[in-house]
């Protein structure tokens, strides 16, 4: 029995063709394996390292070197909140504090404890013309302020399903510099 | 070119730190590694080059260029190796007095002469759990770590491995191995080897000595037929480590772990040292005496079993032994291949670089011939050589995703050798072809193997390598005493080494054993010879491609053990065959001119080895 359904490990057989060299799949491969599971386990590296004939260390590797990857369960909905120069010289600070009492957590990668709410910390997201700004699930939010933010979680505490994230895997897409 | 003021001149492309070596100026270095593609990650080897933009660049990823003026020791050149040492400091744990490193540290070493003699850095550093078991062998300390990805460059590129990675980015990086699992590759040890500080280091060797406290000695691997360079070092009388040798022709400077941590045995408090007879320890006259009125006059009744790195000296004098009063005994050979004599015109390893396809036969190389498995490898990934390899199983050479393997069902190898000639890759090759072939470990007809494998040479354009197992396989099949017979029935048997491998039969009524380690069968022998070690003893092995490589022992053979060749020298004469032997050194010329292989025992190095003293200095400039 695999952790990944047999419909994602479908998926990223396809991968390696598309890429001249077949081990440069491995970035969509693991997004398509956090899509479906929330996290990255040892298990699910394990199985894209397979599928993709690689090493699960070098899996490992690159899925330790990006934020987006998360080793660890996540909360329902992220928050990735821009801390970088044009975020945080507009407010982010303020942000980040207001976020993190609405949700409850005090640090990021901790999860609330109702499981719905986890967040981030991340380097400049390209939208700095909005700082401060964030990214919820795959949505990028502007203009943020402490009411804002606080708007946001409680739209989603409450409305869950409007806007839940996409159940879906969807196809690898280009990634944003994650850096 | 010119160079602090040296002109050079060297092919184009040879990148700035490789021509500065050749004027003997010092550019140091810890990502760089002549044998690792180059990356330029940690900066240290920065120079002024002109012309070229105002600032430092790196001199191990820049190539020279015409007219290139290079100033190591321009005061910008200076100043910013300085303040990389300074930087590389930063976290690191200065605990020289506990690491294994010190004495022939590259970090200790360029920091007395390129970096700063004081430390302005006095902030908290990186802690990590230390030292991390990576593997039973090898311990890794975190906060030593400079971050020059040597050690998963190489497992990536040499090994074709990649459970040794980078967790983590940035300034936060650690070298890891995958989910923390110890590291099961047997190549893994070379890490060791290449790490330029105390990062990774030998846990067999763990605490047991200094550099400067035991000599060193370049010496000839005794696990396989491959023959790797090795250095063995010596202290007080014991082999503590063992280390690769660069030999660009066999190994370049890589050794599996077979040959690196296998030598523990030759320190053994319970080696055998006196020998016994019908368990009393007795004088070596005795016990010869026993042991040949045992074996003498019994032909076919008798059986010898030899071990795998029996050297060619030893080969020679058992010819003849075997030529005289020990006519028609049985011979096995440990772990020998059933391959057939080579090819005179066989393939050598240096030549498996230039090979434009390679293919492996009835071997999982990784296993039988680990070093040469590491320069197919080298031939396909750094020289775009195409790859087939005909076995039933997967092997590590199908890591290579272009890699055309084509499962046979065991036993018919030479079949799909046959099929190959048409095959799209060897078509028209576009240059030599490597044709290396193993036995199947005994389910191929190795006959009908070699002469599928010749004749595809021959069609193809290309050279054979049979690639023999046991550590001196070559050398036994020139002295022909590479034996294959079954030992069953014999009533006599001289188990020399290790026990043979089906077990001793149960028809034997006299057992004498020659051996270095007590093993539970020598209760049943009524003679027991101690024996000496690869690290003790002389003579030569010749390696899979025949190349005669001589053994330098770096402990001497302390009484009452034994040479071999007097051993069996004397034993020839208790049987009643004067060969009059008084040194090694006669029983080489008499096998030079006799066995047309052993021709280069004619010129053996010097019979003492001068053991040199270390030189305090980084160990892998
Ligand atoms: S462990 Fe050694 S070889 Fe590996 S990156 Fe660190 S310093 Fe370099
Ligand atoms: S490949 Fe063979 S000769 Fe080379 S180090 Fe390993 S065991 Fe020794
Ligand atoms: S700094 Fe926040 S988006 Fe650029
Ligand atoms: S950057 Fe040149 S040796 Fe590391």
């Amino acid at each position: 029995m695999t952790v990944l359904s047999e419909h994602i490990l479908e998926e990223i057989r396809d991968l390696p063709s598309k890429f001249p060299q077949p081990r440069s799949a491995v970035m969509p491969a693991l997004d398509l394996a956090q899509e479906e599971l929330g996290h990255l386990t040892p298990e699910a590296m394990t199985e894209v390292a397979h599928e993709l004939q690689l090493d699960p260390g070098y899996v490992e590797g690159v899925a330790t070197f990006y934020t987006l990857f998360h080793l660890a369960p996540t909360g329902k909905h992220r928050f990735y909140v821009c801390t970088n120069l044009s975020c945080m010289l507009r407010g982010a600070d303020d942000v980040v504090a207001r976020l993190k009492s609405e949700i409850g957590v005090h640090e990021p990668g901790e999860v609330s404890k109702d499981g719905l709410f986890s967040y981030e910390e991340v380097e400049c997201l390209g939208a700095c013309e909005y700082a401060p700004m964030c990214r919820v699930d795959h949505a990028y939010h502007y203009d943020l302020t402490p009411d804002s933010i606080a708007r946001l979680v409680a739209e989603r505490r409450n409305g869950g399903s409007a806007v839940a994230a996409p159940k879906k895997a969807r196809a690898p897409r280009k990634r944003k510099a994650d850096a | 070119m010119t160079i602090d003021g040296q002109s050079v001149t060297v092919p184009p492309g040879t990148l700035i730190v490789e021509a500065a070596k050749n004027v003997g100026v010092e550019i140091p270095v810890f990502c760089y590694h002549h044998k690792l593609d180059p990356v330029g990650a940690c900066r240290l080897c920065l120079v002024d080059i002109a012309p070229g933009p105002p600032r430092p660049q790196t001199a191990c990823t820049t190539p020279v260029a015409p007219n290139m003026v290079i100033k190591t020791q321009s005061a910008m050149a200076v100043q910013a190796r300085a303040e990389i040492l300074e930087f590389e400091l930063v976290n690191h744990p200065l605990d020289c007095p506990v690491c294994d490193k010190g004495g022939e540290c590259p970090l200790q070493d360029f920091t007395f002469r390129h970096g700063y003699p004081t430390s302005r850095i006095d902030g908290p550093r990186l802690h990590f759990k230390k030292p991390i078991p990576l593997s039973a062998n090898i311990a890794l300390d975190r906060e030593r770590c400079v971050l020059c990805y040597r050690c998963t460059r190489y497992y990536d590129e040499i090994a074709w491995e990649q459970e040794l990675t980078t967790g983590q980015r940035g300034v936060q990086s650690f070298i890891t191995s995958q989910f923390d699992q110890p590291l099961t590759s047997i190549f893994s040890g070379n890490i060791i080897d290449l790490c330029p500080v105390g990062a990774l280091t030998s846990r067999v060797w763990r605490f047991e000595s200094r550099p400067w406290d035991m000599t060193q000695t370049g010496s000839v691997c005794s696990k396989c037929a491959v023959g790797c360079s090795v250095t063995l070092w010596q202290r007080r009388g014991q082999l503590v480590r063992v280390t690769s040798r660069e030999n660009d022709d066999i190994d370049e400077g890589w050794i599996c772990d077979r040959g690196r941590f296998d030598y523990t045995d030759v320190n053994d408090p319970k080696r055998l040292r006196v020998p016994v007879v019908k368990g009393a320890g007795s004088t070596w006259n005795t016990a010869i005496d026993a042991l040949a009125a045992g074996i003498k006059g019994k032909g076919p009744k008798l059986g010898i079993s030899l071990p795998q790195d029996l050297t060619n000296e030893e080969a020679f004098l058992f010819r003849r032994l075997l030529d005289g009063p020990l006519k028609g005994a049985k011979v096995k050979m440990h772990g020998r291949t059933a391959l057939p004599e080579p090819d005179p015109n066989q393939l050598l390893i240096k030549e498996i670089d230039d090979a434009r396809v390679i293919v492996v036969v009835a071997s999982d190389t990784e296993k039988d011939v680990p070093v040469v498995n590491l320069r197919i490898k080298k031939a396909v990934s750094k020289r775009g050589a195409q790859l087939i390899v005909v076995h039933p199983d997967g092997v590590d050479l199908d890591r290579n995703p272009h890699t055309v393997h084509v499962r046979n069902a065991a036993g018919s190898a030479a079949a799909e050798v046959e099929k190959l000639a048409s095959h799209e890759l060897l078509k028209s090759p576009g240059g030599p072809v490597a044709i290396l072939f193993g036995d199947g470990h005994g389910s191929e007809d190795a006959a009908d193997l070699a002469a599928a494998c010749a004749e595809l040479a021959s069609k193809v354009g290309g050279k054979v390598m049979p690639l023999y197992r046991a550590t001196n396989e070559r050398g036994a099949l020139d002295a022909g005493v590479a034996g294959w017979d079954k030992l069953d029935g014999v009533q006599a048997l001289l188990s020399w080494g290790p026990p043979p491998t089906a077990g001793i039969p149960s028809s034997v009524k006299f057992l004498a054993t020659w051996d270095h380690l007590q093993r539970p069968d020598h209760s049943r022998a009524a003679v027991v010879l101690p024996a000496t070690t690869f690290a003790e003893q002389q003579g030569s092995y010749t390696n899979l491609e025949g190349r005669v490589q001589f053994l330098r022992p770096p402990i001497p053979v302390a009484e009452p053990l034994k040479e071999s060749w007097e051993v069996l020298t004397e034993l020839a004469v208790a049987l009643g065959l004067e060969l009059g032997y008084t040194g090694i050194f006669a029983v080489q010329r008499d096998a030079a001119q006799t066995l047309p292989g052993l021709a280069d025992l004619a010129e053996p190095p010097s019979p003492t080895p001068v053991p040199t003293p270390v030189l305090i200095g980084p160990a892998h400039p």
